[in-house]
C-alpha cells in the first residue's frame, strides 16, 4: 500500500491534470466526481485552474528583450565570422610564402618534370 | 513552432553567412529572452540569453534541420539554462507534507472579474518567486508547456527525455508550483492560509 504522503502527492498531480484537461475516459469521470463530491478537491481544482489561467497569461505577455543581447550576439558573429576569414586568408598567405621562400632554397624538386 | 524561412536562414547560417544568423537571433531573441526569464529569473536571463547566442552560433554548423529551428532552439535555451541553475548551489523545492491542501486565494473581484484576469506587479512576482522553488527540470518543462504553449511530443524532444518523462515532470512541477504559489500567498498575507 502507498503511504499517505505519497496518495495525497498522486492526487494532487491527478487533480493538476485533470485541471489542465489532460485526462481522458474513466479517469476524468473519477477525477471529476471526486472534485464535484469533495469540496476541498473541488477548491484545489479551482486553484489549479487559477494557477494555470496566471501562467497562461504571463507567458503570452511580450517581453522586452534588452538591446544588449541582440547587439552582443551579432556582434560576435561577425568579429568570429571575421576570424574565420582572417585565419582562411593569413593560413593560405603563410602557407604561399613558405612555398615560395622553399623553393627559393631549391629544398623542393618540381612536382612537374616533364614527360620522359 | 518554426517556419521554412527560418530553416532555409539556419542553413544559410551554417554556412558561414552572419547576416542570416543576424535575421535568426532578430526573429527569435523574444523565444530565448522570455524562456530563459522564466526559468531563471530577471538576474540571470540577460547572461543566460547571451551565452544562448553563443552556443547557437558555434553550433549551427551542426544543425540538419532533422528538427525544427525553433526545437533545436529551445533545447540549446534549456540545457543553457539548466547548466546556470547546476552552477549554483541547488534551491530547495518546497515540501508537501500532505497534512493540507495548496489552495490559491479567490481573486479580489470573484472569476468574473475582468480586472482580476490581467495580472498585477505583485502576482508576477508572485509567479517568478515560486517557479524558483519548483526543480529545475520540472520547472523547464513546467514552462514549455504552460508558459511556451508546446505539447508533450515538443517538450521531449526539447528536453531529450521520453515522452512519459516530459509528461511527468509537468505534472510534478504543477503540483509543486501550486505548493509554492500557495505558501507565497500565506507568506505575502494576500489570502487565506493553506487550509
Amino acid at each position: 500500500m502507498m503511504p499517505v504522503g505519497e496518495q495525497r502527492w498522486e492526487m494532487l498531480e491527478r487533480i493538476g491534470a485533470y485541471a489542465a484537461g489532460e485526462l481522458e475516459g474513466e479517469e476524468a469521470r473519477e477525477v471529476e466526481r471526486l472534485v464535484f463530491e469533495r469540496p476541498e478537491y473541488g477548491r484545489l481544482a479551482e486553484s489549479y485552474a487559477r494557477m494555470l489561467v496566471m501562467l497562461a497569461a504571463l507567458g503570452s505577455e511580450p517581453v522586452e528583450v534588452p538591446e544588449a543581447v541582440v547587439g552582443f550576439a551579432i556582434r560576435r558573429a561577425y568579429a568570429s565570422a571575421f576570424m574565420r576569414s582572417a585565419e582562411v586568408f593569413l593560413g593560405a598567405l603563410g602557407r604561399s610564402y613558405i612555398d615560395a621562400f622553399v623553393y627559393y632554397l631549391g629544398l623542393r624538386r618540381e612536382s612537374y618534370e616533364g614527360g620522359t | 513552432m518554426s517556419s521554412a524561412p527560418d530553416q532555409a536562414l539556419a542553413i544559410r547560417a551554417s554556412r558561414g553567412d552572419v547576416e542570416a544568423f543576424r535575421l535568426l537571433v532578430q526573429e527569435h531573441s523574444g523565444l530565448v529572452y522570455r524562456v530563459a526569464l522564466r526559468i531563471l529569473g530577471a538576474q540571470d536571463a540577460q547572461d543566460a540569453s547571451q551565452e544562448v547566442w553563443i552556443r547557437v552560433w558555434r553550433n549551427i554548423e551542426n544543425f540538419r534541420g532533422d528538427s525544427t529551428f525553433s526545437t533545436w532552439l529551445y533545447r540549446i535555451t534549456v540545457n543553457t539554462c539548466l547548466s546556470v541553475r547546476r552552477k549554483e548551489a541547488r534551491r530547495g523545492e518546497r515540501e508537501y507534507g500532505g497534512d493540507e491542501m495548496p489552495f490559491l486565494p479567490e481573486p479580489r473581484g470573484g472569476d468574473a472579474d475582468p480586472e482580476a484576469a490581467a495580472l498585477g506587479g505583485e502576482q508576477r512576482e508572485e509567479i517568478q518567486a515560486a517557479l524558483g522553488h519548483v526543480r529545475a527540470e520540472h520547472r523547464a518543462a513546467l514552462v514549455l508547456r504552460h508558459m511556451e504553449g508546446l505539447s508533450y511530443a515538443e517538450i521531449a524532444r526539447v528536453l531529450e527525455v521520453p515522452d512519459g518523462t516530459a509528461k511527468g515532470w509537468v505534472s510534478r512541477g504543477r503540483a509543486a508550483m501550486l505548493i509554492a504559489l500557495a505558501e507565497e500567498n500565506h507568506g505575502r498575507g494576500a489570502g487565506g492560509p493553506a487550509e
